[in-house]
């Protein structure tokens, strides 16, 4: 029954892969890695209820936390060309 | 008991499946940003309380915890990523 599950998150991983693979620019990339990061977590989750073992919980969390971290310095190193235009801009 | 977890497992790798084919439709990048940064906290949700009947108190409260952090950070993370898109000139 929770094969279904762990089939679906699998199948949105794939898409997520095959975006990162297709994304035009950096931030599209950098989108498809979240998605699948959160494949992962609920694959680990579903994992997790069928094995009944609550030691790999704590994994959720750490990702959730990185792949934050990670999308907020991407999205930072793309608007880095920008930063002295904007600031101009609003000075 | 499962079957209610089992069921709301299968919802949030459902949401998940449509958060990836939301992924590759969708032609302009804020379609496919709003696709990925609305659907996967929605399939994390569903999934954690599947879980959560499943596993118990313990995992219960790890799991709040994952989810939580999660949702407060990933529509933030996706809004920058967005507008470093936007600023930086849409590219199609």
């Amino acid at each position: 029954m929770s094969v279904i599950a762990l089939i679906g998150f699998g199948i949105g991983g794939v898409c997520a892969f095959v975006r990162l693979i297709m994304g035009p620019s950096l931030a599209d990339r950098v989108m498809a890695l979240d998605v699948s990061l959160i494949c992962l977590m609920g694959g680990i989750t579903v994992d997790a209820t069928r094995r009944d073992d609550t030691s790999y919980l704590i994994l959720l969390v750490l990702i959730a936390i990185i792949g934050f971290t990670a999308t907020v310095s991407a999205s930072r190193f793309i608007e880095s060309d920008q930063i002295d235009a904007l600031a101009e801009r609003e000075s | 008991m499962t079957l209610v977890a089992d069921l709301f497992m299968i919802l949030g790798a459902l949401v998940a499946v449509i958060a990836g084919v939301g992924i590759l439709k969708f032609q302009t990048p804020y379609s496919r940003f709003h696709a990925a940064g609305k659907a996967s906290p929605v399939a994390a949700m569903a999934l954690a309380i599947g879980a959560a009947i499943h596993l118990g108190l313990v995992a219960a409260g790890i799991l709040l915890f994952a989810v939580v952090a999660m949702a407060v950070t990933l529509p933030f993370g996706m809004h920058l990523l967005i507008r470093a898109i936007h600023r930086s000139g849409t590219p199609d």
